[in-house]
């Protein structure tokens, strides 16, 4: 009960990690926009952001490198805190965004209008379409008639997410030659996708804000259904809010840059080896984190090899297995 | 006399001025979409091997400023600086080469990609090449982009007229039945719907999988031989290398292989579609004779 008796004088708690984060970030995004294939100097850079320059770095900074980095920041963010919900939820160190099947059903969404030959647009529809399908599937049938157990829902969702996995695995064996590489691409979660970042980001900012007031009652949830309920936490309402939330900062997510691993996983756990379980915390560094790992790995995608491109979620597995594994082992 | 002058100056840069509007450049490419060209392209990127060999045949090999990996042919092509890969660019690097025109590929190039580079004003060819008559008005009207019209018309003619010939020699003569391997592990092959199936035809040939309902499709053994080609034709990694096809001698049943019609074609003659087609398809017509005089 740690984490909730010390609730008063927390905030002053949170702010400097907060603020290192927010630093943190600013300074990923800055890599981001002042690296790529062609060479910016800081003098042509600063005469780019204060509205004069080259036309040609105009537009590498603002229609490619900018708009780019704040999709990854905001795709980071939005798996990051949907992994911190979603093992809230499940009770389980193992859980991801995606456990629940949501990324496979919004890649059968993807894979298919991609089969179809249908725009960019069209491949982002139905990604949403797909996850918010898997979402409503795993929740009717793990809620059922009787209770909902975190082992029920965990096991639904799993057993969905083979169901999908199989779909691909059977979209890609009889799909053209020519338009593997693209699907395969989109599996392995890539920024090239990425068209907008505002809704990525809108999404990111409402929810949290949603869940930030909910920081307390999450505490108390994560030691068990049963402690929260003695304590009058109105357990049913706050697992479906978790949920739902979790649900559609996934969708919006994999919609922004195809379904990229590991961060949605191991940033919630990293965080909490270095600032502890408190919930309150932990979301909105999540979002920082999540956001500024994704944007240092999308940054590193596009110029280690480049002309030739990476998928981005090569980078977030190479940097973030040998942070976590030394946090890992600081920590015992 | 001052104001005849005048009137005549008048009248001749009007003229001028509406004949350079004519002279924009127009083509319709493979979308369907009218690409026009205030002049010819001065500095064009390829997105895939076969434009880049369209664009040398057509040409405008002069002007081709950028490529993607895997464009080796012709030797000049291996030259050229990379912009990323046919399924992957790297898109700073196709705007700091300040490219007039851009050769896509509808299928294998990222949609999502091409639609960024257009918003971002660049112009954009795209091509899809599905048969032979493809290959030689695609080389017209690249030609016309890359104003050099009349190269592109003559190799348009020597590609026409090859084709021609082989088809009067080898279309009517006792058929083939013809295994196509376009891939080993898995095993592929090809519908009559592909450009290699047109070839077949031409040379006298059936494509045993030809009524397939894929484009390409993944088969198995089995299917080979119950449908006991008379020869089978595989390309293979690389240029000659002939391990495809030495798999099938352990299937000594076959007639391709009781025969020895086990023959080879270097892939890039035969799967790009691109004035090399006629390379590929003599020598497939030459291999089939030899088949028919196996029998």
């Amino acid at each position: 009960m740690a984490a909730v008796k010390s609730s008063r004088g927390a905030l002053p708690r949170f702010l400097l990690p907060l603020g290192i984060l927010a630093l943190l970030t600013l300074a990923t995004l800055a890599l981001a926009i002042t690296t790529g294939s062609v060479s910016i100097s800081n003098a042509e850079l600063w005469q780019v952001l204060s509205g004069g320059g080259e036309p040609l770095h105009r537009t590498l900074v603002f229609e490619l490198r900018l708009p780019r980095a704040l999709s990854a920041f905001g795709a980071g963010g939005l798996l990051a805190v949907a992994g911190a919900l979603m093992q809230v939820l499940l009770r389980n160190p193992l859980a991801d965004p995606y456990i629940l099947g949501l990324s496979g059903g919004a890649a059968v969404g993807a894979l298919t209008s991609m089969l179809l030959g249908l725009s960019a647009a069209a491949v982002s529809g139905s990604a949403f379409i797909g996850a918010m399908i898997s979402a409503v599937t795993v929740f009717g049938l793990a809620h059922g008639t009787g209770s909902w157990t975190p082992t029920r829902l965990l096991l639904t969702g799993v057993v969905i997410a083979s169901g999908w996995g199989a779909a691909i695995t059977f979209m890609l064996a009889v799909s053209p030659s020519d338009q593997l590489p693209g699907m395969l691409y989109w599996l392995m979660g890539d920024l090239a996708y990425a068209r907008s970042p505002w809704p990525a980001l809108i999404v990111l900012g409402l929810i949290s804000i949603i869940m930030l007031p909910l920081g307390r009652s999450l505490n108390v949830l994560a030691r068990g259904q049963m402690q929260a309920a003695a304590l009058g936490v109105s357990v049913r309402a706050l697992e479906w809010t978790i949920y739902i939330a979790a649900s559609l900062l996934t969708a919006f997510a994999v919609v922004t840059a195809g379904s990229i691993g590991f961060v949605g996983l191991i940033v919630p756990h990293m965080l909490r080896l270095v600032l502890g379980n408190d919930q309150r915390l932990i979301l909105p560094a999540a979002a920082l984190a999540g956001g500024a790992l994704l944007t240092l790995a999308d940054t590193l995608a596009r110029t280690l090899i480049a002309p030739e491109q990476l998928p981005a979620g090569v980078i977030t597995a190479l940097i973030g297995v040998p942070t976590f594994l030394y946090l890992l082992h600081r920590s015992r | 006399m001052v104001a005849l002058k005048t009137t005549v100056a008048v009248i001749l840069s009007a003229l001028f001025a509406a004949g350079s509007a004519l002279a924009d450049i127009c083509v319709q490419d493979d979308s369907g979409a009218n690409v026009c060209l205030s002049k010819p392209a001065q500095r064009i990127i390829a997105l895939s091997p076969g434009a880049t060999e369209l664009v040398y045949a057509a040409g405008g090999g002069d002007q081709l400023v950028a490529a993607v990996s895997y464009c080796d042919y012709p030797e000049a092509a291996k030259a050229l600086p990379r912009v990323g890969s046919y399924n992957r660019f790297d898109q700073e690097a196709i705007l700091a080469q300040k490219p007039d025109l851009l050769i896509a590929w509808i299928e294998g190039n990222p949609r999502e990609q091409l639609a960024k580079l257009k918003s971002l004003g660049l112009t954009i060819y795209y091509t899809q090449l599905n048969d032979f008559d493809d290959v030689s008005s695609s080389l017209e009207r690249l030609g016309k982009l890359a104003g050099s019209e009349t190269q592109a018309k003559l190799a348009a003619d020597k590609f026409r007229a090859g084709i021609a010939e082989l088809e009067d020699r080898y279309s009517q003569s006792a058929p083939v039945t013809v295994f196509q391997q376009i891939w080993s592990n898995p095993l592929m092959t090809v519908n009559n719907e592909h450009i290699i199936s047109e070839a077949t035809r031409i040379c006298g040939g059936v494509n045993v999988f030809g009524n397939l309902p894929n484009l390409s499709a993944r088969i198995d053994n089995e299917a080979v031989l119950a449908a006991d080609p008379e020869a089978i034709i595989a390309g293979g990694m690389g240029e000659e290398n002939r391990d495809w096809l030495d798999e099938w001698l352990r299937f000594s049943g076959l007639t391709a292989v009781r025969r020895n019609n086990l023959f080879f074609i270097p892939p890039s003659t035969i799967q790009r579609p691109t004035p090399r087609l006629l390379e590929g398809t003599t020598l497939l017509c030459q291999h089939l004779e030899t088949a028919r005089g196996r029998r």
